[in-house]
């Protein structure tokens, strides 16, 4: 047991102190939804458990993740996760280069077969044999395929892991293929948005490390705590829809008063994610507090939906709870989101289990 | 190294997206040069039939780094074909969200990417390793933490300005989507003096206006403080002035366009004179691209990607020209076309040093045009000209993104989109050859780079690679 590290020593190793470490873990257990009673067990895991590796690798992508990622709020929590999964393998902020950079990947892979989580940005694209997206002289989902096989778990980040994003977009031109559709063995997290709020990366991140399991998901395999709630549903901008009061050209004295954005066009009313909580870039703003109606950018396909500034059609303002609900009707089972994600902690091969069946289930 | 070797170099890390570099080595130097860009996703393809506005949404997705740009170019395309102009407060706005992200970017570059290079093993020995190292080394030295979070922080403004970032939706072509609030305005000074701050205890270790006061190569060798005399030092012993020199030439589109002009001017710097830019004479050269279609202006251009990847191509990028000849884009050529005396004495030196100078000198000068647009603005005027989608037209939006001269060409019909094109700023510097066999401008400076023996990633060649601050995913897009 001495000789494994643990997140504890490589927190310690990495200039952290110990009261840092328990803000920290106060911290975690506040983002992730978790009591206070939590913030001991967190704490109690991160000494004990050995550190998870993770490898991070990049497809058809924009790079906007990784750059989500590195602007988490708490400086404390950006620090703390850096330090906890230290990117064993990331290509675009690692030291090492070229071909020194893919034997570390070997090695990561080779020392810690079926232990390390595999982060994954961006996505294959299969036309032309995968000739559109070479790295390392090979097409990248080969050296997808060779790295989730002795994953534990994958993360899809961003919409284009998840759902193959702005790439996959009519027409296709790459057949760029989400990584659920490539790798069908392994337990999936999907963290959509274009990109995925910092915050959001973090506490998933760091769920999975600290508990080793999946946190609970939603019937499109998405964290239930982050995805769980409809933009809509916690709008600042909220009463103005319910008043009827709307924004009807950019600017205008409605625009000036804060009013709803849903004639703009804004899809917050059937898109499932934090931005109206968690907010973003330090929890400063989000697209609708600036005035521009949200893409739904954490939802399949969103891109072939029609003009982001046509409003969403298939509601009438009357209408709107019992159509979204109906849209969410399996996410609104775990809308209580916290207590669903703690009582039901079910570990990483149950979680494995349910996500095949739940893809079953989508297939049928 | 034995004479007439070929090295394949790549994937590079600490670059934005994928990048192979084939060299043709002897005599223990570089003798040429192909840059191969591997990863293609199509989006022009993707935007044809779509809704005029989508482009705002779609091309800011070509990248996650330089994404207002992209927006901003899309913005300025569409306004032109619908013969919108924007309100003057919204385009300073939609300027303030572009200045900050290229000052962003710059400091991505330098901190993460560019000095990591100089913490390796390969420098141990040198004077400034221990700095170097306790400063530089990747995801773990002093320099790079401070810089992420003041990073952050200056992005700050465009969260509050632009509700997120990356992939900020708030710059349309009539101006942009929210009026900010005197308390908005007054978040962002603060944000702002925050960075100076920054900037001047950290990576200038001095006041800014000393810096841009620099007004030759003589006066820039005396500079003692921050982190730029620790790059100054290292450039002296590591030879990075004469390392990787470009041709000479250099293009920008003239960078924050306002009521007055652009903050920075557009233009053509040409065998060490100023020319007048003629964006009529821009083509895109497909023959050693695995593109098919023939030569054209963008406003005539397609891409249609060869599946077959047919020799004599050797990359997916495009080879853009300017009256034919390729030309080098970024922070240096933007400084140098504006007239800086700095720049213009590094103009002729053209190496590695001088091109992260010039991204260094344009920090310095961004944060006082930033400061003067938060101070200038009115929070009652009005940030959005009264527009509509445009249904019928041609329009070209050129702007400077952080790594250089950024254009999109557009046609409408019946408000749909029936041809879009762009040319990034790393489709410029890292462009294939053109049927004259004209390497492009990386190409051309990687001629006569060192490759010690044994070495499979000449640590010259990624020097020289990563001081043009490549964006793969842009220059393909």
């Amino acid at each position: 047991m001495s000789q494994i590290e643990t997140f504890y020593d490589v927190m310690r190793r990495q200039g952290i102190t110990r009261r840092s470490f328990i803000k920290y873990c106060s911290l975690t257990a506040s983002a992730l939804g978790l009591g206070p009673a939590f913030v001991p067990k967190i704490a109690h895991a991160m000494e004990t458990k050995p550190r998870t590796p993770v490898i991070w690798v990049h497809g058809l992508e924009c790079t906007c993740c990784s750059e989500s990622f590195i602007r988490s709020a708490h400086p404390l929590a950006k620090d703390v996760v850096l330090s906890m999964i230290s990117l064993d393998y990331d290509d675009t902020l690692m030291a090492a280069a070229g071909h020194a950079a893919e034997e570390a990947m070997r090695d990561t892979i080779e020392r810690y077969k079926g232990q390390y989580i595999l982060a994954v940005e961006g996505n294959p694209p299969l036309n032309e044999d995968g000739m559109f997206c070479i790295s390392g002289g090979k097409p990248f989902v080969e050296k997808l395929r060779y790295a989730a096989r002795d994953a534990k778990a994958i993360i899809s980040w961003g919409a284009c892991a998840s759902y193959g994003c702005v790439q996959a977009a009519k027409p296709n031109p790459t057949r760029a293929t989400p990584v659920h559709k490539v790798i069908t063995d392994k337990p999936i997290i999907k963290v959509p948005g274009c990109p995925p709020i910092a915050e959001v990366m973090t506490g998933v991140i760091t769920y999975m490390l600290t508990f080793d399991r999946l946190p609970e998901l939603d019937r499109q395999g998405r964290p239930a705590m982050f995805y769980g709630q409809r933009i809509h549903d916690k709008c600042y901008r909220r009463p103005h829809f319910d008043a009827g009061q709307f924004v009807e050209a950019w600017d205008d004295e409605n625009a000036r008063k804060g009013y709803c954005l849903y004639k703009m066009g804004c899809k917050g009313p059937t898109t499932y994610n934090a931005c109206s909580t968690v907010r973003w870039n330090e929890g400063v703003s989000f697209p609708i507090q600036s005035g521009h109606g949200c893409i739904g950018c954490s939802e399949d396909g969103f891109w072939d939906q029609g003009s982001f500034y046509d409003r969403v059609t298939d509601l009438t303002q009357f209408g709107v709870e019992a159509n979204a609900d109906r849209v969410g009707m399996a996410a609104a089972g775990v809308v209580g989101g916290a207590v669903a994600v703690h009582a039901a902690i079910s570990a990483l091969k149950a979680a494995q289990k349910k996500t095949q069946s739940q893809a079953s289930k989508e297939e049928a | 190294m034995m004479s007439g070797a070929r090295l394949l170099v790549g994937p590079f890390n600490r670059v934005e997206g994928d990048l192979e570099v084939t060299l043709d080595v002897a005599e223990g130097r570089v003798r040429a040069a192909r840059v191969n860009s591997p990863l293609f996703r199509g989006f022009e393809r993707m935007l044809l039939g779509k809704g005029a506005m989508d482009a705002l949404t779609i091309t800011p997705r070509i990248c996650g780094i330089c994404s207002i740009s992209q927006s901003a170019a899309a913005a300025r395309t569409l306004a032109a074909a619908g013969g919108i102009t924007p309100a003057p407060e919204g385009e300073k706005a939609a300027a303030l969200l572009h200045a900050v992200e290229n000052v962003a970017d710059h400091m991505t570059h330098f901190n993460l990417f560019f000095m990591p290079d100089f913490a390796r093993a390969d420098y141990a020995g040198q004077g400034w390793h221990a700095r170097a190292v306790a400063r530089f080394t990747a995801m773990t030295g002093t320099g790079l933490h401070a810089a992420i979070e003041a990073r952050a922080r200056l992005l700050h403004i465009v969260g509050l300005l632009g509700g997120k970032w990356p992939h900020t939706m708030a710059i349309q072509p009539g101006g942009v989507t929210r009026a900010p609030t005197m308390r908005d305005k007054l978040r962002m000074q603060a944000g702002l003096r925050a960075f100076r701050a920054y900037l001047e205890a950290q990576m200038f270790g001095a006041p800014l206006e000393d810096f841009v006061a620099l007004d030759s190569i003589t006066a820039l060798e005396r500079w003692t403080t921050g982190d730029v005399a620790l790059f100054l030092e290292i450039a002296a012993t590591a030879g990075l002035a004469d390392m990787g020199r470009g041709a000479g030439r250099y293009l920008s589109f003239g960078a924050y366009p306002g009521p007055e002009g652009h903050a920075f001017a557009a233009g053509l710097w040409v065998n060490g004179a100023p020319a007048l830019l003629d964006p009529a004479a821009i083509t895109e050269d497909l023959s050693h691209a695995w593109m098919l279609g023939r030569t054209a202006h963008p406003a005539a251009g397609e891409t249609v990607p060869d599946a077959a990847m047919r020799a004599p191509g050797y990359s997916w990028c495009k080879a853009p020209r300017l009256g034919g000849l390729p030309f080098e884009t970024g922070a240096l050529a933007r400084q140098v076309v504006d007239g800086h005396p700095l720049a213009r004495a590094l103009a002729t030196e053209g190496g590695v040093r001088a091109r992260v100078i010039g991204r260094l000198l344009e920090i310095a000068r961004t944060q006082g045009i930033m400061e003067q647009l938060v101070a200038g603005m009115i929070p009652e005027a009005c940030f959005m000209a009264d527009w509509t989608a445009p249904q019928e037209g041609t329009g070209a939006g050129l702007v400077e993104a952080a790594r250089g001269a950024l254009g999109h060409w557009c046609r409408i019909e019946g408000g749909r989109i029936v041809s879009y094109q762009i040319i990034a700023p790393t489709t410029w510097n890292f462009s294939p050859r053109d049927v004259q066999g004209v390497p492009g401008p990386l190409e051309a400076a990687l001629v006569g780079a060192e490759v010690r023996a044994g070495e499979e990633t000449p640590l010259a060649v990624q020097h020289i690679v990563r001081s043009f601050d490549p964006c793969m995913v842009c220059t393909v897009h």
